[in-house]
């Protein structure tokens, strides 16, 4: 969080230096509205050791819609601001060994270490807001990064855990066999568990292909974990790092 | 594509195994086939994870070698000491065997022991019980018989371990099956279907009905394939002939079904019955009999079921008669059946049908057999 609120003050710093050097107009708005794509993952900073393999990675509708709002400050430098509806989505399929889970329904649970299959969902729709250093490079293409600030308007990440076994407690624990189907495997939704907030930065670049049209490519790498802090069943912290291929339409 | 070859290259090397399981127990060689009543009594497989006691039935303690080996498998990698192979001295008594996981951090400890066959007790009074402690601070009572050498028997299981998996912080009274004081001689059984909460209808498994049976609750299956928790039945030297006892029931308001949607006029009935069943296959497999078969096995010889249990508040005499086939003698002299004693609050609580609230008092249970012919 720290980290965030330094970045913000660096932008400010930064945007008023450059708007002091002059060559500033607010005539010169540009608009630019914005569809994309986006391919990522909700994930851990390196795999922990319990995921022994990825089975499975299937393309989600994670897609964005948005525009913003671009200002030159002078030749080369400017700011952007905008506003963007996305979907953070992932569907994953992983093997764990000794994966510590909890399935919790009301006050029940059982927890524990988990070996088997596990189908992870998770969907995040949201509205972004970047805000946004630019850099032109030559006529056609602009370079970009900034922080952002997300609020999730729906939250979903709930799974499936099958084909193993669950040691509860620790792995001396009773051991539950998990089967392959409906009413022999877990589920788990920690939906709820989901913080409405999230910050990260974001990289791109926008590369204006004709008058009007463009393409872009954005990383948005989260640096807060999906997670409420004090939610501890999910060992690792998950970040959403995803990137984006877009199209825009500049005004 | 690209993104799975990226994400496969993030998995870190494998750590160590933290198991330290006993999976399975034997004792191997012809020459001490002679100990056994059969082959299949030499060999323990697939022990389930609850399991801290491997039992080995022998003809007799007397003429058991002063020293034996026994043959362990464990989680790969785990250790056991004493070793697997090693000879120990079971005729003074159990010997304990501790594994430790590979990775050096989780142990077990195990028994082993040798026990002369169970010397059937004809009454069971439900006296002899112990309080467990589960995970999360669940308490459960266990019962447990003495036979007529002195000698103490688990022949008991109840779901409680299974009804125990979703709780935390619960009393023996608050399990499915439990001791009451207030028995027709003493203390006796009671037996009860709960609600098994929000956690138990996402497993489809909506109601925990109390039982009692004589078997083992195989922990290990209950979420997989609930009636093959349930394990029935133990070796026996004698042929059941009738079996009488008292019990109280009321069933509860609403019956509902596996999932616990009400099913209007169906009232829930109690279950006592009793199997006597032949427990190897031709070929000398060992056979036990589960939820799914335990009335409809083709190695059923003789079964037993009270017709119906009447509603009561009061102790009401029950009787019931095995019914069935003849048991041969040599295979009767070789432990090659098995007889199981099962009592549940509600009679489809395998399937999850059943009511919240139904209540079975079961006790002084006595189990009349045929004369040994010599």
């Amino acid at each position: 969080m720290k980290k965030i609120i330094i970045f913000f003050v660096f932008c400010t710093v930064f945007c008023a230096t450059i708007k002091a050097q002059g060559g500033f107009s607010w005539e010169n708005l540009q608009v630019k509205a914005r569809l994309g794509y986006s391919i990522g993952g909700t994930a851990p900073i390196g795999f922990p050791a319990t995921i022994r393999s990825v089975d499975a990675f299937r393309l989600t509708p994670s897609v964005m819609a948005g525009a913003d709002v671009a200002l030159p400050l002078n030749e080369k430098w400017g700011v952007s601001a905008g506003l963007r509806f996305e979907n953070k989505a992932m569907e994953i399929e992983a093997t764990t060994k000794a994966y510590r889970m909890e399935v919790t329904k009301g006050d029940q649970k059982i927890e524990g270490l988990f070996t088997g299959h596990i189908q992870q969902d998770v969907t995040e729709w949201m509205l972004t807001l970047p805000i946004m250093a630019t850099y032109a490079v030559g006529r056609n293409v602009t370079l970009k990064a900034g922080p952002y600030a997300s609020l999730l308007l729906s939250k979903d990440f709930s799974g499936i855990a099958s084909d193993g076994y669950l040691r509860q407690g620790d792995p001396t624990g009773p051991r539950i066999i998990m089967g392959s189907k409906e009413g022999e495997w877990a589920t788990y939704d920690f939906s709820d568990e989901m913080r409405p907030l999230q910050f990260g930065i974001a990289a791109g670049v926008d590369w204006q292909v004709h008058q009007h049209i463009g393409l872009s490519a954005d990383l948005n790498w989260g640096l807060t974990g999906i997670f409420n802090r004090d939610f501890k069943t999910v060992e690792q912290t998950l970040y959403p790092i995803y990137g984006t291929i877009g199209i825009f339409y500049q005004f | 594509m690209a993104a799975l070859a990226l994400l496969t290259s993030c998995i870190k090397d494998e750590e160590a195994n933290q198991e330290c399981d006993i999976v399975s127990a034997w004792v191997e060689g012809k020459e001490y086939e002679n100990y056994f009543y059969d082959v299949t009594q030499m060999k323990h497989e697939n022990i389930a994870s609850t399991v801290t006691e491997i039992v080995f039935t022998v003809k007799s303690m007397i003429s058991l070698p002063e020293k034996l080996p026994i043959q362990l498998a464990v989680t790969p990698g785990a250790t056991v000491v004493p070793a697997s192979g090693s000879e120990q001295h079971f005729k003074d008594g159990p010997v304990t065997y501790t594994v430790t996981s590979q990775d050096g951090s989780w142990q077990r400890q195990y028994t082993v022991v040798f026990r002369e066959a169970v010397k059937p007790t004809y009454r069971y009074g439900f006296e002899e019980v112990e309080t467990i402690e589960g995970m999360n601070n669940n308490l459960y009572h266990n019962f447990y018989i003495f036979d007529q050498a002195g000698n103490r028997q688990n022949v008991w299981a109840t779901g409680n371990p299974g009804a125990i998996l979703i709780k935390q912080n619960s009393m023996p009274e608050d399990q499915p099956t439990y001791s009451t004081e207030q028995g027709y001689v003493g203390r006796g059984v009671c037996m009860n279907t709960q609600d098994a909460g929000m956690l138990g209808r996402l497993f489809g498994k909506p109601i925990a009905a109390g039982n009692l049976f004589i078997g083992q609750f195989i922990l290990d299956n209950v979420l997989l394939d609930a009636l093959k928790a349930t394990q029935f039945g133990l070796p026996i030297d004698r042929v059941p002939i009738r079996v009488t006892g008292y019990y109280k029931y009321r069933p509860g308001d609403t019956f509902t079904n596996k999932d616990m949607e009400p099913v209007p006029g169906r009232v829930d009935e109690a279950s006592i019955y009793a199997v006597f069943y032949r427990n190897k296959d031709n070929d000398g497999n060992p056979i036990f009999l589960y939820g799914d078969n335990v009335l409809s096995s083709e190695y059923i010889v003789r079964k037993a079921e009270v017709a119906s249990l009447p509603p009561t508040d009061e102790w009401t005499p029950f009787e019931m008669f095995f019914e069935g086939g003849d048991a041969d003698p040599i295979v009767l002299a070789s432990q090659g059946y098995n007889m199981t004693l099962v009592f549940s609050s509600s009679k489809d609580g395998a399937s999850f049908e059943g009511a919240i609230g139904s209540t079975l008092y079961v006790d002084e249970v006595v189990v009349s057999f045929e004369e040994i012919t010599q």
